[in-house]
């Protein structure tokens, strides 16, 4: 990536650039969160030719304000990831789905598509979670060891959110590897369709979530005329073709849009909650044992591996008014970004934020966000999560790491792209 | 301060956490899915359990009316 001008770069807190996707890679980001919660709460972290600059937002009660905000802090001029630009690499203006839309229509849009991922709608599912994780973890049954994000931790997301959608399953590799583009545009890994001399530069980023989100589409685009074709009742696909929003019927480019943002996001931060999860309850043996002494503690461990892992890095905004926030002034038409894995360590907020501590209580984190664009996939999340883990470690209690997880190059993503796993005790 | 409180039946979703923190006030139905309001007043003694619901509604559904 082009690098920030030498006078921008001295005006940065102790250096720290909260664009390069290196220190989230390395998983550095915890302590330059700390030191900017402490010492520079609202600051500015200048962009560059390609990246837009923006107020860095690192506190708990900062990130509430902004998000119940969602007429002065608005989401159509971009969420963030992508390299923090507006468009993003690949979709033009023109059709946007709910993550990228303000009120009053989001509420509309999101309403379409609600009563899918109630809490009731979830408990519902339940019993269908647990037989896919099941189906899953039969596939490593019997094996010493394996590749935990291709193998398991990927498949649970997919599987449920493809199912929902009404794709078959021979298609469910192809959805892996689109959301792996649009999201993981930025790591060389995912860049496999670019020329080789452009894998790793900004244009190979570029180029990759582009031909993730055009082949996405096009996929969506072919699925759409099948159902019209072929009306289907139940799935989330068909209910979009019969919906309408202010007497309108939703256009192709909307329904497409609305396909491509649960696919992505379904897939690409449950999974991450899941390897996340099992890397911190191999970290923390006393608190792992305690989870597989009492699983009743499942749910709330659950909640304090979201709050740990917060899957998602961040989440932009763009503000509409000139206006304030502890005490800085913001003015119109400037971003700002909510960094979740600092909120999430607030020391204002979480007693000793940085123990794991499975019965944490209160635990308030806001690793969904909340408000207007609260997490939609939410309830679906803590489901899978928590069914993956009761099946996991039960069927095999003694799953251990077994070498360093290759972590995802981005800072919007918390990704984990492979993680080596022993299934049973080492002899 | 008023004390009448309402749900924006528009944005709840069911997550509950205002029955949890104020089971005098809210009310989850199953005919809808949604939290309603079963008190028209709120006594002084469940404001703060109310304000406590405000803040942790991840919808940000629940809200005085003056
Ligand atoms: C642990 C897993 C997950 C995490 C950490 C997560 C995190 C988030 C966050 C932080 C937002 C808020 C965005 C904002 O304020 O701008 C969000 C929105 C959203 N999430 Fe999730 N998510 C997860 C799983 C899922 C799943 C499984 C689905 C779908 C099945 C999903 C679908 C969505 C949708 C559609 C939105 C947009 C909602 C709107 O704009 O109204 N997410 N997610
Ligand atoms: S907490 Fe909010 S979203 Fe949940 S039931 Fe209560 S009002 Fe509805």
């Amino acid at each position: 990536m082009s690098p920030i001008s030498p006078e921008a770069a001295a005006t940065l807190p102790h250096g720290i650039n909260l664009l390069e996707g290196r220190l989230f890679q390395a998983n550095e980001m915890h302590e330059a969160f700390r030191i900017l919660r402490a010492e520079a709460p609202v600051h500015w972290n200048p962009g560059t030719d390609r990246f837009n600059g923006f107020w860095s937002l690192v506190k708990y009660e900062d990130l509430l304000h902004v998000s119940r905000h969602p007429e002065l802090f608005i989401s159509s001029k971009g969420i963030g990831g992508s390299g923090l630009r507006y468009p993003p690499p690949g979709q033009g203006e023109g059709s946007s789905s709910i993550i990228t839309m303000d009120p009053p229509r989001h509420v509309k849009m999101r309403r379409l598509v609600n009563k899918g991922f109630t809490p009731r709608a979830v408990l519902q599912m339940e019993p269908k979670i647990r037989a896919v994780t099941n189906t899953i973890l039969d596939r490593v049954q019997g094996r010493d060891s394996c590749d935990f994000v291709l193998e398991v931790s990927s498949q649970l997301p997919l599987a449920v959110i493809c199912g929902m959608m009404g794709l078959e399953e021979e298609h469910w590799p192809a959805m892996f590897d689109f959301t792996n583009q649009i999201l993981g545009s930025g790591d060389a890994e995912y860049q496999a369709r670019v020329a080789p001399d452009k894998v790793g530069t900004f244009e190979g980023a570029t180029l990759t979530a582009a031909d993730g989100n055009r082949r996405m589409n096009g996929f969506f685009r072919d699925i759409l005329a099948d159902r019209r074709a072929h009306p289907r009742e139940d799935d989330l696909v068909s209910i979009l073709v019969e919906s309408e929003v202010d007497g309108e019927r939703l256009t192709e480019g909307d329904i497409v849009a609305f396909c491509n943002l649960l696919v992505v996001a379904g897939n690409e931060t449950t999974r991450n909650a899941i390897s996340g999860g099992l890397i911190v309850l191999c970290e923390h043996p006393e608190e792992r044992a305690r989870l597989q002494a009492e699983p009743s503690l499942m749910p709330s461990a659950v909640e304090e591996i979201l709050r740990w892992t917060s899957p998602l890095h961040h989440m932009s905004r763009e503000a509409t008014a000139d206006t304030e926030i502890r005490g800085q002034k913001i003015a119109a038409g400037e971003k700002v970004i909510m960094w979740y894995p600092s909120a999430n360590r607030d020391e204002d907020i979480f007693d000793d934020p940085y123990r794991f501590d499975i019965t944490r209580d209160p635990n308030e984190h806001l690793a969904f966000g909340i408000g207007e664009h609260f997490c939609l996939g939410a309830g679906f999340a803590r489901a899978e999560v928590r069914i993956m883990f009761e099946e996991l470690l039960r069927q095999f209690p003694d799953i251990q790491i077994d070498g360093p997880p290759e972590r995802l190059r981005s800072n919007f993503i918390n990704g984990v792209k492979h993680l080596p796993v022993r299934l049973t005790a080492a002899r | 301060m008023s004390h009448r409180v309402e749900v924006d039946q528009q944005m709840c979703e069911g997550h509950g956490k205002c029955q949890a923190s104020a089971p005098e006030v809210f009310e989850h139905r199953d005919e809808d899915d949604l939290s309603h309001v079963i008190l028209d007043e709120v006594p002084d003694t469940l404001t703060a359990k109310v304000d406590r619901a405000i803040r942790l509604c991840p919808r940000q559904a629940i809200r005085w009316v003056s």
